[in-house]
């Protein structure tokens, strides 16, 4: 299930106007094609489990993690973002050029490439492709992504391998937007398209000779509900240092497995050989065994998800939700926020949750995100004493018992929403309790199926406080956009709000606008620093850990390089190699 | 004879066990919310009656533990610290029903040793004392479910058979249509219906009820077939004679033959319902933290860390079996009672 | 005998539509559908969910929508998988039939096992063999199915011998038919016995409770006076004598066919019915759940009506009702 919620840095530019200042023109690339870090054997069957199956091959419609997961491996797009540099690098694209008005991006093509059924690859398929994403009637989630000051990209056909891209206002990053949209084979689809049955085409029960992409692997055999089969594709375009074609795996077989932790069970009996994410906890039971059942564990690191503790700010509840507004008096007071951030022991909650494979929050900003983080700002620290005095400084008091009571007499009682599914937000909104039980709060955990639990956050806006726990799609401040701006569809606290409700939302709206169309790393970071600041200030949310990317693979598999952007093991599936003949142990 | 001390042994082991689970702020050496960070995943304690340099003692002890050096959940005991094991101490304040204030324990150790007799969660929560305050929620869940499920069947079952056609058809059909309904999908919406200020143990009892009251189809067929049969009974036909109206007949000669009947679904649909809780909670959908009840304290075992390493995490999957046990119990005795009744 | 069964099939036609509207009522009530998921991702756009709920027919009111049902249903495809964009009988049939392929050889060896104990301890009723029964099915009674599965994955982890869950070796593809066929049996071993032991109790004192009734009668005690073999005498005559409400509770075992196993299946991570209904009641995709639990219903009215046949060919007195 997919608990975090995803987005690149690319979609936040989606729907914004950007205002009309200038924006370099990216620089040409030219044509450089990193050979894999380690020159593997030919060979082998690696096995993966997912978490559910995917609920379909077609790029145009595929939602779910599954199933892009499974795409990606079966097809190209024009400009990668590598996921452990996170640099773009051509890949279908051989290079491109932007006007000087940053309005249009003209792209060379790669010659002589072919689909996985062999027929050749041309500026056709690129317009095709674009086609489809960007038509209204198909509907794909795609097209959201493709549109620029409101206005969908302009796609035409220069030459047999030149298309240019225009765009109705500056885009300044406009080479990253295409980065994982896969590029379609026409001579498969253009029936399909004409007939109006695009979004029926490539499901799980299509024939595996009717699906054809760019990608290192092709579809060989669906089992459903058990498993799916992709083979080597024999015209994949990248090569290695001595010359051999990749990839160098025979077969990727994606399980379906439907908890994570019988997907552990199943890697620690080697019937998986590359699993991610792991839970700390997971880690350390699959630890001792490393060299005994022949497997390696990764912790990468700090990666981008965020969890934090959401407080109910939502305005004109008083007459809808009458119960709610009354709670909210307590929570619209920055005083009481920071004070259950002073109570939330995040020392225990990392040692208990992440086994300390994590770190602190104070902001959005995770460790991982080097580049961005303000190191100024310091976790806050747990006590209890602070919390009480930040309490009493906004008139609240406790009665014989211990229990809070707020300036009207009222006992200060309410519930934190958790998806029952997670068990590290469970586990985090139990420990919140317990804390802010020493404060003599009564709160009330309730642990709502994901769905449910969405609903009412975004839709309904019936909740007290809620767990949640959000994904940077990319390292850059544009990525957590849309939790920032006062009007972004993620800003959890406040959702559709016509205006900023506070001054500091407002300055924080200006500064976020300011830096998108902002160059200079510096003055850049300089602006996202003074945001950071604001936020551990303001606390509209009370940011609690981020955890570390962990993942195992087998030890005799080669090129394992996991990243903090998912797909944390398979991004570079192609370069994965058995260092054993066979692939087996 | 035989069936009498059944009967008997079984009604007095159930009572007993809800005297305990009513009154597990006194029987568990702490509250079910208790945490002790420095003791996540605590292995049952050792009791001992030997110390460090060993001596016996007469009462029983158990050590101080410590992390072991490098790793969150291993420990090892301190045998310089003894901390001896007593009965009716002083401890956390608790209160009985939601009215009486307590806080003297049946055992435990000075503070700041822990005695887990079942092991300590992830929270270093007492699991012996979660096992008793979580048969609160699964055992008075299976019961009242119990309840409204015979009731309703009882009721519904009589007007089918007293008023036959077409009320029992149509009291018949939705019986057999909510036998087959998937009562997780019904408790999923149910669920997320509820306010969310309920306190999560009064959720999920009104969760409960709500299986319960969909439970009445299977009893309510078997009361209506005993209606129907005894409609047909000597007596109540001579009764009819005499002139006796339907709801005579009903509450005087029919109720009665078929109590026995509701009885004996009652002590079957408890572990039923029991049952359900247990599956319900594993998947995430029970009673809310930090309450415990028997399935939520078994859903634990789900993640692969608990399972292969802590193996006193799977010890609440055996709570309900002496329930289960005694109610089985209670339904032969029913059941042959009936048979030699009729 | 034709009236009989028509009237039969009829209230099971009714049965099934009450609960297919029922279900569509419930899923009216709750909160939450298949498109919340997409409202909270920022890459797609308030006009994009919502043409995606007309595309579905989403937004039209439950009456239209319970006929766009119908007749999807009358078509063969009960409705559309929102997740997996296919009609749903596409995906609910492979499931059920790997759900059946371990559900009808669970019930098989559980009423092969179940009877003859069940005899043996009604024969020697308060011998050493009964009591030994009796106590075993107590026991199996009050251990939590739950408790079956996980012992049995925990059993899988530890020993290494059996598969952690699947259905099938990935190497089986390029195995021999009879390899495939053990590697098959191998992976069922445990989901079925954990299946048995859970089914096998209640047969076995239903068999018990029958056939001491049937033992008890004036005419089976006439027929021991006869002399006749005991062996003769018990599974000849006693127990089609008992037959009545073990065949009822057969019709009863195939009604829950489909829905015995979902622990198993969920815990063992079978490709069964039981871990697609549970994501698509977590995802909300209705007509996924909705289809299920029409399988379900299905087999339910099936068994029943098996039974009935079963009962009318075995029990003269039926046919006289009827």
């Amino acid at each position: 299930m997919p608990q975090t919620i995803k987005r690149t840095a690319l979609c936040a530019l989606a729907g914004l106007a950007l205002s009309a200042a200038f924006c370099t023109p990216a620089v040409g690339q030219d044509d450089i094609l990193r050979p894999p870090a380690e020159a593997g054997r030919l060979g082998g069957r690696l096995v993966v489990a997912q978490s559910s199956e995917p609920k379909t091959l077609n790029p145009v419609t595929a939602l779910d993690q599954p199933s892009r997961d499974v795409i990606r491996r079966l097809t190209a797009d024009l400009v990668h973002i590598e996921r452990d540099t996170q640099k773009t690098v051509p890949a279908l694209a051989k290079s491109w050029t932007a006007t000087r008005d940053g309005k249009s991006l003209t792209v060379q093509l790669r010659r002589g490439l072919r689909f996985s059924d062999g027929a050749p690859f041309d500026a056709d398929d690129v317009v095709f492709s674009y086609k489809l994403y960007l038509d209204e009637k198909i509907h794909s989630p795609q097209r959201d992504l493709l549109i620029v000051a409101g206005q969908p990209m302009r796609v035409e056909k220069l030459g047999p391998y030149t298309v240019r891209f225009s765009f109705a206002a500056p885009y300044a990053v406009a080479e990253r937007v295409f980065d994982s949209v896969a590029i379609l084979p026409r001579h498969l689809l253009e029936k399909d398209y004409q007939e109006d049955r695009i979004a029926k085409v490539w499901t799980l029960a299509t024939s595996p000779d009717r699906i054809a992409g760019l990608g290192p692997f092709r579809l060989k055999q669906v089992v459903p509900g058990e498993r799916i089969v992709l083979e080597r594709n024999p015209y994949y375009w990248r090569k290695d240092a001595k010359g051999q074609k990749l990839p160098y795996l025979d077969e990727l077989v994606f399980l379906t497995v439907p908890s994570r932790d019988a997907q552990v069970a199943r890697f620690q009996a080697g019937e998986t050989q590359a699993i991610s994410p792991l839970s700390a906890e997971n880690f350390a039971a699959l630890e001792p065994e490393q060299q005994a059942r022949h497997y390696k564990l990764f912790d990468v690191g700090p990666g981008m998800e965020y969890n934090f503790l959401l407080f109910n700010l939502n305005a004109g509840l008083e007459s809808k939700l009458p119960a709610v507004a009354r709670r909210q008096k307590w929570f619209l007071d920055p005083r009481f926020r920071q004070a259950v951030s002073a109570a939330v022991d995040r020392a225990a909650l990392l040692r208990l949750v992440y086994r300390n494979r994590g770190a602190p929050l104070v902001t959005n900003v995770t460790g991982g995100n080097k580049l961005w983080i303000n190191a100024a700002l310091k976790p806050t620290e747990h006590s209890e004493a602070a919390a009480r005095k930040l309490l009493q400084a906004a008139g609240f008091s406790w009665n014989r018992d211990g229990g809070l009571l707020d300036a009207s007499g009222q006992a200060v009682e309410f519930s934190i929403l958790v998806s029952s599914s997670n068990v590290q937000r469970s586990q985090m909104a139990t420990l919140i309790q317990d804390d802010l039980k020493k404060l003599g709060m009564n709160v009330h955990v309730v642990g709502l199926e994901f769905r449910s639990m969405v609903d009412r956050v975004v839709q309904s806006h019936d909740y007290e406080t809620a767990v949640m726990g959000l994904g940077s799609g990319d390292a850059d401040p544009n990525s957590d956009i849309n939790f920032l701006l006062s009007s972004g569809q993620s800003h959890l606290w406040r959702l559709d709000e016509k205006q900023p409700a506070t001054p500091w939302e407002a300055e924080i709206d200006k500064l976020m606008q300011q830096q998108l169309i902002t160059v200079n790393y510096r003055q850049r970071k300089k602006l996202y620093d003074r945001v950071q600041e604001i936020m551990a200030a303001e606390t509209p949310v009370v940011f609690l850990a981020s955890p570390n990317i962990l993942a195992g693979a087998s030890q005799d598999l080669g090129n394992v390089r996991p990243a903090i952007i998912d797909n944390y093991i398979l991004w570079n599936a192609d370069e994965l190699f058995w260092h054993t003949p066979t692939g087996k142990h | 004879m035989k069936r009498s001390s059944k009967l008997a042994w079984a009604t007095w082991f159930l009572a007993v066990l809800l005297l305990v689970v009513i009154f597990a702020g006194f029987f568990a050496p702490y509250s079910y919310d208790t945490q002790d960070r420095d003791h996540p995943y605590a292995r049952p304690s050792r009791v001992h009656w030997v110390d460090g340099q060993g001596k016996w003692h007469i009462r029983p002890f158990v050590f101080a533990t410590k992390n072991r050096e490098g790793s969150f959940t291993e420990y090892q005991e301190d045998p310089s610290q003894t901390y001896p094991l007593r009965l009716f101490v002083a401890g956390e304040p608790y209160k009985v029903l939601g009215l009486f204030r307590g806080h003297t324990h049946l055992f435990g150790v000075p503070v700041p040793g822990r005695i887990f007799l079942l092991g300590a969660d992830g929270f270093g929560r007492d699991q012996f004392s979660r096992v008793l305050y979580g048969g609160q929620v699964s055992l008075f869940a299976g019961v009242l479910a119990a309840v409204f499920s015979a009731a309703a069947g009882l009721f519904l079952g009589m007007v089918a058979g007293m008023f036959g056609r077409p009320l029992d058809d149509v009291i018949m059909r939705v019986g057999e249509i909510f036998i087959a309904l998937p009562w997780l999908y019904l408790l999923i919406s149910v669920r997320a219906f509820l306010p969310l200020q309920m306190s999560a143990v009064a959720a999920f009892t009104l969760v409960v009820m709500v299986i319960g009251l969909v439970g009445w189809g299977r009893p309510a067929r078997l009361v209506r077939g005993i209606v129907l049969s005894a409609r047909e009974r000597n007596f109540v036909l001579a009764a009819r004679g005499f002139g006796a109206g339907k709801f005579y007949l009903m509450r005087r000669h029919i109720l009665p033959a078929a109590l026995g009947v509701v009885l004996t679904q009652m002590a079957l649909l408890v572990p039923l319902f029991m049952m359900a809780e247990v599956t319900l909670s594993y998947l995430g959908l029970g009673v809310g933290e930090p309450f415990p009840s028997w399935g939520s304290m078994l859903a634990n075992a789900q993640q692969f860390h608990v399972i292969s390493s802590y193996w006193w995490m799977l010890l609440p999957g055996l709570a309900p079996a002496p329930v289960f046990l005694a109610c089985h119990a209670l339904a032969d005795v029913f059941q042959e009672r009936l048979k030699t009744a009729v | 005998m034709i009236r009989y069964l028509a009237l039969r099939l009829g209230h099971g036609v009714v049965i099934l539509f009450g609960v297919s509207l029922l279900l569509f009522l419930l899923q009216q009530a709750a909160p939450g559908e298949f498109f919340t998921d997409a409202r909270l991702n920022p890459q797609i756009s308030e006009e994009t969910v919502k043409a995606l709920r007309a595309q579905y027919g989403m937004d039209q009111p439950l009456p239209k929508r319970y006929a766009r049902w119908v007749m999807s249903v009358a078509r063969g495809e009960l409705g559309y998988s929102f997740a997996y964009n296919v009609p749903a009988s596409s995906l609910l049939w492979p499931r059920a039939l790997n759900t059946l392929l371990l559900t009808i050889p669970a019930l098989i060896i559980s009423w092969l096992i179940a009877v003859p104990l069940g005899v043996l301890s009604a024969a020697w009723r308060g011998g050493w063999l009964d009591r030994f029964f009796s106590a075993g099915t107590s026991v199996l009674l009050a251990l939590p199915d739950l408790l079956l599965a996980l012992l049995a994955l925990v059993i899988a982890m530890r020993t290494n011998k059996f598969p952690v869950g699947g259905m099938h070796s990935l190497t089986a593809q390029e195995m021999g038919l009879w390899s495939r066929f053990t590697d098959l049996g191998w992976h069922m071993a445990l989901p079925v016995a954990v299946i048995v032991i859970g089914s096998l109790a209640p047969i076995l004192r239903q068999v018990r409770a029958s056939m001491s009734e049937v033992l008890d009668s004036p005419f089976m005690r006439a027929a021991q006076g006869h002399g006749l073999r005991k062996f003769t005498l018990l599974f000849r005559h006693a127990l089609p004598a008992a037959a009545n409400p073990l065949i009822s509770l057969f019709g009863l075992s195939v009604a829950v066919l489909l829905s015995v196993g979902l622990l198993v299946e969920v815990v063992m991570s079978w490709p069964g019915i039981g871990p697609l209904l549970l994501e698509a009641i977590m995802g909300r995709d209705l007509f996924i759940v909705i289809g299920a639990v029409m399988l379900s219903t299905l087999l339910l009215v099936l068994g029943n009506l098996f039974a009935d046949i079963l009962l009318y060919a075995v029990d003269p007195r039926i046919r006289v009702q009827a």
